[in-house]
């Protein structure tokens, strides 16, 4: 029984001590607050701490300390009024309250401290709110919807703003009657203000509290002033202000016609480019640069066929006609001064001129011309496309009327002019010229070669197209077709005079001759002068090398070889047999089946075309 | 065109100029000279005196309270400098009237006089305080530039009283009377516990003291311009 007695009082004492021990952080005693409303008493207040029905066992007390003179009290004082303030509160009068003095205070309960506060009372300063509200009504707007009105009001009683001990500021808040949101205005530091703007038809409440100037914190507000105001007037507007939408969009598309405007006007001309494109001139078409290229015979006739002077046929026939050689850069022939000369120079520079300029536009109407088309192509002489079989037949046919004018003329610069020429011929190997613009000119050459052919000098060495055989070791360079020889040598003088020409030829810088040439100069002479002729040449700095030259040597050597060279036209291409020796190379003529018509060529080149047709 | 355009800039520049110049007039409180320098009997009239104490007392005041703030915020938290802080201040030593009674039997030229020897008792703290926290580990600006502001504010108060003393009771020269503040070492401590604490207090003691200049300005003016009926 005592057991069980025992028991009991332990579970009821453990239960007890469990809910209380729950509940200990609630229970206790806290402040909560101490405040001063006017800088003169102020007041602590606290929590309790005690649940309902339940009272703590000891009661609460509050001790205060406060430092004087810069020493510390020792003792604690307890609180001198626990009624004024309230329940839980401790009210400090002005005899108790100094300014600027650091308070501590602890809360004790049952003799123990539960709560603990230090701080200067000019610091808890939160006024009381103001009182004696009121409005007045300022005026009323011309519409008769708003309405201003003045709020007044009066400091709080306690606090001594009279002799300046404390200075309020004050914050006003307003709203309509049904409105949950208060609106608050600036703080100002007299004791009215206006408020601006209220509608007529509503109620209004206001509020106002108070604060230290210096502090932070606010007092509580005070009572709510209702605000009714007079009624409309039943002649005031109905409609409240509403956005202008109407006059807005007529506005807005009023500027932006104006816009419209000005950017019309600013830009009148794109405008009217954009609206009415204007009318393209018809193009006068040229030949076009790409079918030259691709060497399509066929289009550049069609083509060419609008000019008057063009053949067709006659083109067709004679596909190897005889390319007059132009010396382009000899400024020394214009120095001569006969008309001839200067009127075939002159074309002659013409021509070259617009022949480089169709390059490059076909569709320029005033440069064409159908006259200075065909000498274009006098200066397309080169042995590229057409070999020149005809070549040296034509040469012997014209002798008579080169000889004709070539007596009038001076013939000693014809070797003078060999070295020069051998310049323009090496410039213009480099040019591509293209072939079907040759094979049509060499009609027109037809025409006017002897025109041509009557200026010697004008002779030029223009090798469009020339084959790189070989690199001989002395560093020269072996070109392939041998042309007709390039140093000028008058057509006239060549049978009189081959030999000497032979030499004066060989001995000059110039190696570019067609075999016929070589052959004469070597049949006519002994075979070891033509040797020692050939010999020197080669002893000279011969930049180029013709496989002919080297042939003719070989062929010295080997007379069976030379035999089948000379019955035979030695294609352009001819493919290395054996190399004997440093200078001497045997050719395998029989090597190239050699193509009925087109590749009668004893000098000349042969066309790519008709190489691919030879070679398979 | 051209002129126009210049016309324009040359006006938005005078603008901005006079904008300019009236935001530095309005910083610098209660600057408006309305004696020129040199003047011999320019007279600034008491109230107008006053006024300008007035509003550079509050101005310090607000100013110290919102760097203790801060301080308060960044270095103290946690700290319990509160609890020991309830600390002395060297401007203690000073008899000044604790509560409005007092404040009220006072004299005003005693009051007036006391004013001036706490203002000049705070000029030597607060030159060192802001030396000291410049030299703080990631000084402050918002510290720094108060403390900077403080300082001079207070010796324009400090001329501002000596000039109304002038007025209410000119001839009479007491002697300069301050009390010293001894704070320094204890600001320059190598322990950071220690230092903080010293700004702590420092800051605390400068906050209670702009606010009781600031209450003895408003009851004297209170007093003296309108006869207690402000």
């Amino acid at each position: 029984m005592d057991l069980w007695q025992l028991l009991l009082t332990l579970a009821v004492a453990g239960s007890g001590s469990a809910f209380s021990g729950s509940e200990d952080s609630s229970e206790k005693p806290k402040f909560t607050k101490c405040r001063s409303p006017e800088l003169e008493t102020f007041s602590c207040h606290w929590t309790d701490g005690v649940r309902h029905g339940l009272k703590n066992a000891g009661s609460v007390q509050l001790f205060y300390i406060r430092r004087s003179t810069q020493e510390w009290t020792q003792e604690w004082k307890e609180c001198p009024d626990y009624v004024s303030a309230g329940e839980n509160s401790c009210y400090f009068n002005s005899s108790y309250t100094s300014i600027w003095i650091p308070y501590c205070i602890k809360l004790t309960s049952n003799g123990g401290t539960v709560d603990q506060k230090c701080f200067s009372v000019e610091e808890i300063v939160q006024p009381d709110p103001p009182i004696g509200l009121n409005w007045t009504l300022l005026n009323i707007s011309l519409t008769g919807i708003h309405a201003d009105i003045q709020v007044r009001w009066e400091p709080p009683p306690n606090a001594d703003v009279q002799k300046g001990w404390i200075v309020l500021k004050y914050e006003l808040q307003y709203k309509e009657v049904n409105e949950s949101q208060w609106k608050m205005m600036d703080p100002v530091l007299s004791t009215s203000v206006p408020v601006y703007s209220l509608r007529l038809d509503k109620e209004y409440e206001v509020r106002v509290r108070s604060r230290q100037r210096n502090s932070e914190k606010y007092g509580e507000f005070s009572e709510v002033l209702y605000v009714t105001l007079p009624q409309m007037s039943p002649f005031a507007c109905e409609e409240d202000f509403q956005f202008p939408w109407f006059l807005i969009i007529i506005f807005g598309i009023f500027g932006l016609t104006m816009i419209l405007f000005l950017f019309i006007f600013s830009k009148q001309q794109r405008i009217k480019m954009l609206i009415l494109p204007p009318v393209p001139v018809p193009k006068i078409k040229g030949i076009d640069p790409d079918l030259l290229k691709e060497g399509k015979l066929e289009e550049v006739n069609t083509i060419l066929a609008i000019h008057d002077n063009y053949k067709p046929e006659f083109y067709n026939d004679d596909s190897w006609v005889e390319f007059i050689e132009l010396d382009i850069d000899d400024l020394d022939e214009k120095t001569e001064g006969s008309d001839t000369d200067r009127l075939l120079s002159n074309d002659h520079e013409k021509s070259l001129n617009i022949l480089g300029a169709k390059d490059d536009d076909s569709g320029r109407t005033s440069c064409y011309e159908p006259d200075i088309l065909e000498t274009d192509f006098n200066a397309s002489d080169v042995c590229d496309g057409t070999s020149e079989v005809a070549q040296p037949q034509r040469l012997k046919g014209e002798v008579d009327l080169l000889c004709l004018d070539q007596k009038n003329q001076n013939n000693s610069p014809s070797t003078d002019t060999t070295p020069t020429t051998q310049q323009p011929s090496i410039i213009l190997a480099k040019e591509n010229k293209p072939r079907p613009l040759l094979i049509s000119g060499t009609e027109s050459t037809q025409q006017a070669a002897h025109t041509q052919l009557s200026n010697p000098s004008s002779l030029a060495n223009i090798d469009f197209y020339a084959q790189v055989s070989d690199i001989t070791p002395a560093g020269s360079v072996v070109l392939s077709p041998g042309q007709k020889n390039k140093a000028g040598i008058s057509p006239c003088d060549m049978p009189p005079e081959v030999a000497s020409l032979c030499q004066a030829n060989f001995i000059m810088d110039n190696a570019y001759f067609c075999e016929a040439d070589a052959k004469k100069c070597i049949t006519v002479a002994p075979h070891v002068e033509a040797e020692s002729r050939v010999e020197p040449s080669f002893n000279q700095e011969d930049i180029y090398i013709t496989t002919e030259s080297l042939t003719t040597t070989a062929g010295q050597s080997g007379t069976t070889e030379r035999a089948v060279s000379s019955e035979m036209p030695v294609p352009d291409y001819t493919s290395i047999h054996i190399i004997q020796s440093p200078r001497g190379l045997v050719l395998n003529a029989t090597a190239l089946p050699l193509p009925d018509k087109e590749f009668l060529s004893s000098c000349g080149y042969v066309s790519t075309d008709q190489l691919n047709k030879i070679m398979p | 065109m051209d002129n126009k355009g210049w016309s324009l800039k040359a006006g938005s520049l005078l603008l901005l100029l006079l904008l300019v110049s009236d935001l530095l007039l309005c910083q610098s409180v209660a600057s408006l000279p309305i004696c020129p320098s040199g003047a011999v009997n320019c007279q600034v009239s008491l109230r107008d005196l006053f006024d300008r104490a007035v509003i550079l007392s509050h101005y310090i005041h607000n100013l110290s309270s919102e760097m203790f703030n801060e301080f308060d915020k960044r270095y103290a938290q946690g700290r319990g400098f509160i609890t020991k802080a309830i600390n002395s201040c060297h401007t203690s030593s000073l008899s000044t009237p604790e509560d409005k009674e007092q404040a009220q039997q006072i004299h005003h030229e005693d009051l007036l006089n006391l004013i001036l020897r706490v203002l000049r008792s705070w000029n030597d703290p607060l030159y060192h305080l802001v030396t000291e926290v410049r030299g703080m580990q990631e000084a402050p600006d918002a510290i720094l530039s108060r403390a900077i502001e403080i300082e001079e504010q207070n010796r324009r108060l400090l001329e501002g009283m000596e000039k109304i003393v002038g007025q209410v009771h000119p001839g009479i020269r007491e002697n300069e009377v301050y009390s010293v503040w001894s704070g320094l070492p204890s600001l320059q401590m190598a322990d950071e516990d220690t230092r903080l604490f010293a700004f702590y207090n420092l800051l605390h003691c400068l906050r209670r003291d702009s606010h009781k200049i600031d209450n003895y300005l408003k009851l004297l003016k209170c007093r003296i311009v309108y006869d207690s009926n402000c």
